[in-house]
């Protein structure tokens, strides 16, 4: 049993393309917790997930948003982390930063980004991640300074900082990866359908997790788990069982149709919460 | 007078004094402050009327991003924010022209094609003959830059896109016409698939090559093999007349009774001689035809090709199947065969195809009784968001004289190099020779077959193709050809058809502009 107790969040995966705006503003008024999208830019098919989370953002009250997840080496971290807050800003704190370290090197580079070996991209991202909170951070008035080996920033002027703390979720899979999402990361965005073992995974890969977290002086619950799925998978008792037996506080299914986000937001997630809240007594 | 309001992109105060905005915002960057596409892109999405400018292109990792974010507000919100990276790099551009850089909205959907990425800086859209004359003015003040000619964006040995050039796109010429009895005008933006639609009201259907999504302007310079090509002749041969634009930016119509040599050339070798305007094309009557797709399996892929060469040597003109097949799995082939028959009667239909059928195991097959216009309208539609190939097409091309035994088993050896994944007969044959080899610039008239073979590895498919098939060749349809190597020219062109191409050439294009789709040289060498 593994339960972080936190709260459970209901969202959407919608497929970034001209029609998402719809979807996402349906999810809002469905009353879901999150909409998501993921961010292939080199598909023709899709829009730039950033823009259109931007749309998005204006065209709903009270939904979070998130890309699920963005793709890093297409997203320079300075030029996410302005855009990320100023968001944040914009839509009254409803912005989450899902972060991958890029798959596709091809599309990568067809997009004319950086070409990356797995073992790069995770240097890449932790790097990444520092730059984002020091921009982010703005307590201080002191300049931000970074010589790293994938990103330089050289006396850069801190902010906007954000106006909530927003969450830097990331996906996840390999060891490697898991150990930085548990050093650094603030949650863990995978997917079940690349689990090599389905939900079973979770525990092992929670560990992983949780043992870098411990190693950083960080307690697991510091990182939230969430979830990525299809509509067959997001029964109520299949998600409450992923709570309470795998620590999932996110679910986020795969829809591109208004009924799935209500049918979600209206019979599934409130059943959910009702045994979770039962059990954790 | 209408004023721009200036609005700071100030953390604190942004969204308060972008509620209320009367008229054009100008957005002005700070450091510290919000990020300005993030703010464009929500004031855009919060005010319907709102038109905005801001102070520089999205940032982003490249120019590739940017664009992309560009045209995804464009797909959003319209043409509502500008960006100052709208502004040209060339300062002599003509004013009469449309132009796409890279930044512009809509350039991304144009800067690759079908089969090909490329990044040219400019993209010129010429509407009309002037109007294309005014970009030769411009694209010969640049000779630095390279020149492509884009119809539909099909081209696979033509550079209908390039990078750091110049494109001529006439994607938006495309207007369909009925002149007279049979006679249809066309431009060369418009794509077969259009053609087959229009003409299908008239009963009417004029051959073009086996994919709707072609433009006609690339296809009706080079030839066009297609599946209506052996009862009508090439693409070329229906031709009647043209207009053009040379180099010089004269104006100029090519038929058989003017400008005769340019007719001549047009007819094979259009893309060295100028910028096509129009054609006025002769259709046939065609109505209902038979439409197949066989699919067959054999692990004796020389027999069936040996055998599907003589089926297709004893068909009739009316009809006309083309053979593609793949990499072999463990020993087994899969062939697509696909073609028409120019009859819509039931029986005939089956009697034409029985013997294709045979010539493998037959796995899989459809036949139906169609339209010419059904065939071609198989095509996607490209929409705004245009094509997206990437990097080089890797592609050889072969006209054969007879499938022989021989041929047949050299095919399977290429095959089993592993060097091509997509290997195409095409039959020729029919009225294609009724036309004698010295009428048009297209001077092979009499093979058996078009043979088109796709790969991955420009070095590897070259070499099996040279060790294994080139042998049994005589000559290459040129549009499939992506081989730059300098015998591919003679391979295109027999000596006295090259003869007196040169001699054109040096009159028409003294100064070799058009010089990206199989150049001639001024000069023998």
């Amino acid at each position: 049993m593994t339960d972080y107790g936190h709260d459970l969040l209901f969202g959407t995966f919608v497929t970034p393309n001209a029609r998402a705006v719809d979807l996402a503003v349906a999810a809002d008024r469905a009353g879901l917790d999150l909409v998501t999208f993921q961010d292939h830019p080199y598909q023709p098919a899709f829009v730039d997930t950033w823009t259109l989370m931007s749309w998005v953002a204006a065209r709903t009250s009270r939904i979070r948003i998130s890309g699920n997840v963005l793709n890093l080496p297409l997203r320079p971290p300075a030029v996410l982390a302005r855009a990320a807050a100023s968001l944040d800003i914009l839509s009254g704190g409803r912005i989450e930063l899902g972060l991958g370290a890029g798959a596709f090197p091809d599309g990568v580079a067809a997009m004319g980004g950086p070409r990356r070996t797995p073992g790069e991209g995770i240097e890449a991202l932790t790097e990444a991640i520092g730059i984002i909170r020091d921009l982010w951070h703005t307590d201080t008035r002191e300049r931000v300074d970074h010589k790293g080996e994938y990103y330089q920033v050289s006396g850069a002027k801190r902010g906007p900082a954000p106006a909530h703390d927003i969450g830097i979720w990331i996906g996840a899979y390999k060891p490697k990866m898991l150990a930085l999402t548990g050093r650094l990361g603030d949650g863990w965005l995978p997917s079940l359908s690349y689990l090599p073992d389905g939900a079973a995974s979770l525990t092992g890969m929670n560990a992983r997790i949780d043992e870098a977290a411990a190693e950083s002086g960080r307690s697991p619950s510091s990182v939230r788990r969430l979830l990525n799925m299809g509509p067959q998978d997001a029964g109520v008792e299949q998600l409450a069982e992923l709570a309470l037996t795998y620590g999932i506080s996110g679910f986020i299914v795969a829809s591109d149709d208004a009924a799935t986000a209500e049918h979600l937001a209206a019979e599934v997630a409130p059943a959910v919460r009702d045994l979770v809240k039962r059990e954790r007594g | 007078m209408i004023t721009e309001q200036k609005i700071a992109l100030d953390p604190a105060t942004f969204a308060e004094s972008a509620v209320h905005v009367d008229g054009p915002v100008v957005l002005e960057d700070r450091e510290g402050g919000l990020d300005p596409w993030t703010a464009a892109v929500w004031l855009a999405a919060r005010d319907e009327n709102v038109r905005i400018t801001l102070p520089a292109a999205p940032a982003a990792v490249s120019e590739e991003m940017a664009d992309k974010a560009l045209d995804t507000l464009n797909t959003l919100a319209g043409s509502r924010v500008t960006t100052p990276g709208a502004a040209s790099r060339f300062d002599d551009l003509p004013a009469s022209l449309i132009k796409l850089e890279p930044g512009d909205p809509g350039y991304r959907g144009r800067s690759s094609t079908y089969m090909r990425g490329g990044r040219p800086a400019l993209i010129l859209r010429p509407r009309t003959p002037a109007e294309v004359a005014d970009a030769l003015a411009f694209a010969r003040r640049h000779p630095e830059l390279q020149l492509g000619l884009r119809s539909g964006g099909h081209g696979i040995s033509g550079r209908s896109t390039n990078t750091g050039g110049l494109i001529i796109d006439v994607g938006a010429m495309n207007s369909i016409e009925m002149l007279g009895t049979g006679l249809v005008r066309v431009e060369p933006g418009a794509t077969w698939k259009q053609v087959g639609a229009f003409l299908d009201k008239y009963d009417l259907a004029l051959g073009s090559g086996d994919y709707g999504g072609v433009g006609v302007g690339g296809l009706a310079t080079a030839g066009g093999i297609g599946f209506l090509s052996r009862s009508q002749g090439l693409t070329i041969d229906r031709l009647r007349a043209v207009e053009l634009v040379l180099a010089d930016g004269s104006q100029v119509r090519a038929s058989d009774t003017e400008n005769q040599d340019l007719f001549w050339a047009v007819r094979g070798a259009g893309a060295n001689f100028g910028v096509a305007t129009a054609f006025e094309f002769e259709a046939e009557e065609v109505t209902e035809v038979g439409w197949a797709q066989l699919a067959l399996v054999t692990d004796d892929l020389a027999e069936s090709l040996r055998q599907y060469g003589e089926v297709a040597r004893a068909a009739p003109r009316d009809t006309t199947v083309f053979w593609l097949t793949g990499q072999p799995r463990q020993g087994q082939s899969v062939i697509q065969m696909y073609g028409l028959v120019d009859s819509g009667d039931p029986d005939t239909i089956i009697e034409r195809l029985t013997p294709f059928a045979t010539t493998g195991m037959l796995a899989q097959q459809q036949v139906v009784v169609a339209r010419y216009t059904d065939v071609m309208a198989q095509a996607a539609d490209v929409g705004a968001e245009g094509h997206h190939g990437r990097g080089e097409p890797i592609s050889r091309s072969g006209f054969l004289p007879e499938l022989t035994e021989e041929f047949a088993r050299d095919v399977v050896q290429l095959l089993r190099s592993g060097q091509t994944f997509f290997f195409q007969l095409r039959h020729m044959g029919g009225a294609i020779a009724d036309t004698p080899s010295d009428a048009t610039a297209f001077a092979h008239r009499t093979p058996e077959f078009s043979v088109t073979a796709i790969g991955m590895d420009r070095q590897g498919l070259d070499a099996a193709w040279d060790l294994f098939l080139a042998k049994h060749f005589d000559g290459l349809y040129l549009s499939f050809e992506t081989d730059q190597r300098p015998e591919r020219l003679h391979d295109a062109f027999p000596p006295e058809t090259l003869g007196r191409l040169r001699e054109l050439k040096r009159r028409y294009d003294p100064a070799a502009l058009f010089r990206d789709n199989f150049p001639i040289p001024l000069e023998t060498s």
